[in-house]
């Protein structure tokens, strides 16, 4: 199967600073990938030579096209949502409906009109009197009726409570998401994701700090808790970090002996946040 | 070109108010002026006693000048319309390119399948034809009601409508010509429309000083050369831009034509360089001649550089 989206060498310069440095990237198709990474690691200048949406250096193809030269041709097949509400203010939901449909050759009107059933959303509304929550629903109905091979949200829902996230993630699994399409996601907000993600991308100073899909993940990371009395021992095996909590010292390993693990203290499979922040720490040691 | 109209539908939507409801309110000025005026001439005190009296009076002048006399009304009425539209298709370029950066709806409309150049061209065309074409249809529109208006008045006072004006000032011709000196202008103002949809896509902030400013430097700095030269302001006080406005091709004034007849006018009757009488051959005469080609030009080098800023727009 073809990789969905290929970049060899791809790298972002701005006028001084290197946003994207020399990245090597392959996803392949049916995946969901968190690209995770803190401010200003160039998730954003990644997302945007993706979607043709800024220039670059190096090799770089979705889909087979080249986001450069056939933005226009790439959107047949990929969709986006950057950042919450940039729907246009102006507009009236049926209008925003009727142009997508126009312009889209693979908008179901029928399937967008069902998602907004069960919203609150109506097809007089102008985007303006919507609330945050709702632009983004309105916007994901939208997203979800067009039938692409490549979906990527930066921040989809940075700023919305939590009902609204959680509703988010679970309407873009249960009624989106299958084989055939890849879905690349960047959010500060891992822990609402990684329980959807198969792949897990870290992003650091413009270069990738971990690839892996999270079955590897769960291989080979293992968080061990001990009492401080086997804090010496868990220490001689090498870990990666060491943080203390109530009194019990918490230990990330690498592909580490689990068996052994497992006689000092209680074994656990680290969350996506918790591996982020030792890795991301270990790069600058 | 179903993504075209598309996307021509959306330019109207966003900009109703300044293509359809402008026009409109032009229209209904018009009529409420015209309904003011016939029902208050009665109690005016002047040379004519009633409107019955001016419309003998009118009768009874001869047919070729009322003939000429309508034809120029005819077509002046079209004047306010031609303006109020400058004034809109003006500030919706300088918008076209910036509104959607600034509120950063860029991300949506990018994220359809329409290339930019699609979209720079629906926004040119908009200006081009769509908005002139409105106006021009509730132009006519009002000129019509303005004709019924009047017809039902003449005839409850006793004259013909028909002899008396409906067969004369040929409504037809004056439409026709209006029209297509809208279409001509916006052929003529294409370097204009070219700069502002540039401005549009560069300007970080307040584009109307971006447009205006460059611009009103190259005149002060031509007149500043030209009097260096000749130590007069006489000679060229329009420069280029005077005399490129002047030149228009929209029906905006009126003159004294070669056949000493008095009428309206091509741009405005300052300059030479062309024939300033409202017809076809010489609203061509403008487009195809040199200083079109250099417009041509310059608009196509703006436009170009529109499309690269547009491409970059999202970078950062």
């Amino acid at each position: 199967m073809n990789n969905v989206i290929e970049a060899r060498g791809l790298t972002k310069r701005y006028r001084k600073t290197i946003a994207v440095d020399n990245i090597d990237l392959e996803i392949p198709a049916g995946r969901i990938v968190g690209l995770i990474g803190p401010n200003g690691a160039g998730k954003t200048s990644a997302l945007k030579a993706i979607l043709g949406l800024a220039t670059y250096e190096g090799h770089l193809s979705v889909l087979g096209k080249s986001p450069a030269k056939d933005r226009a041709a790439l959107m047949e097949d990929v969709c986006f949502i950057a950042d919450v509400a940039v729907l246009p203010r102006w507009i009236r939901v049926w209008q925003v409906i009727e142009l997508t449909e126009d312009i889209h050759p693979k908008f179901s009107r029928e399937k967008c009109l069902q998602y907004l059933a069960k919203t609150k959303v109506t097809l007089d509304h102008r985007v303006k009197q919507l609330s945050k929550g709702m632009v983004a629903q309105l916007h994901l109905a939208i997203v979800m009726s067009i039938d692409v091979k490549l979906l990527v949200l930066d921040e989809p829902t940075l700023g919305l409570d939590i009902l609204f996230r959680k509703e988010f993630y679970t309407n873009l699994l249960n009624d989106y998401f299958d084989e055939q399409r890849t879905i690349l996601i960047t959010t500060h907000q891992v822990e609402e994701i990684e329980h959807i993600l198969s792949d897990l991308i870290f992003i650091q100073d413009g270069r990738i700090a971990l690839s892996s899909t999270m079955d590897d993940v769960q291989q080979n990371y293992i968080e061990l808790m001990v009492t401080p009395d086997n804090a010496p021992a868990a220490r001689e095996l090498g870990p990666m970090t060491e943080r203390e909590l109530f009194g019990r010292h918490i230990f990330l390993f690498d592909c580490a002996n689990r068996a052994q693990l497992k006689e000092l203290g209680e074994v656990r499979t680290p969350s996506v946040a918790d591996l982020f922040v030792a890795i991301m720490n270990g790069g600058e040691s | 070109m179903k993504r075209l109209l598309a996307l021509l539908k959306r330019e109207f939507w966003e900009n109703k108010g300044a293509f359809r409801t402008t026009p409109l309110v032009i229209s209904g000025l018009f009529l409420l002026a015209m309904l003011m005026f016939l029902i208050t001439f009665n109690h005016f005190d002047n040379e004519f006693q009633s409107l019955k009296e001016l419309l003998r009076f009118i009768a009874q002048q001869d047919t070729d000048l009322r003939d000429k006399v309508l034809y120029a009304a005819n077509m002046e009425i079209s004047v306010l319309f031609s303006t109020v539209l400058g004034f809109v298709v003006f500030f919706y370029l300088l918008g076209s390119l910036y509104d959607d950066r600034k509120d950063r709806s860029i991300l949506f409309w990018k994220s359809l399948p329409a290339s930019d150049t699609l979209t720079i061209a629906s926004k040119l065309l908009s200006a081009m034809v769509v908005a002139p074409l409105i106006f021009w249809i509730i132009y006519v529109l009002t000129h019509i009601v303005i004709m019924l208006m009047t017809s039902v008045v003449v005839m409850v006072l006793g004259e013909n409508p028909w002899t008396l004006f409906l067969s004369l000032g040929s409504p037809f011709e004056v439409w026709s010509l209006v029209l297509l000196s809208y279409f001509s202008q916006s052929i003529w103002a294409l370097p204009l429309y070219g700069w502002l949809i540039l401005v549009s896509a560069f300007a970080p902030r307040i584009p109307l000083l971006f447009a205006v400013l460059p611009p009103v430097m190259l005149g002060v700095l031509e007149l500043w050369i030209d009097f260096l030269k000749t130590f007069t302001l006489s000679d060229n006080l329009f420069g280029l831009f005077g005399h490129w406005f002047a030149n228009s091709p929209l029906i905006m004034s009126g003159d004294q034509h070669s056949n000493g007849d008095f009428g309206p006018a091509l741009g405005i009757p300052l300059t030479s360089a062309y024939d300033h009488e409202v017809t076809v051959a010489n609203m061509f005469d403008r487009l195809f001649s040199t200083d079109m080609l250099i417009g041509l030009v310059i608009a196509a080098v703006f436009l170009s550089a529109t499309l690269w800023l547009r491409r970059r727009a999202t970078e950062s």
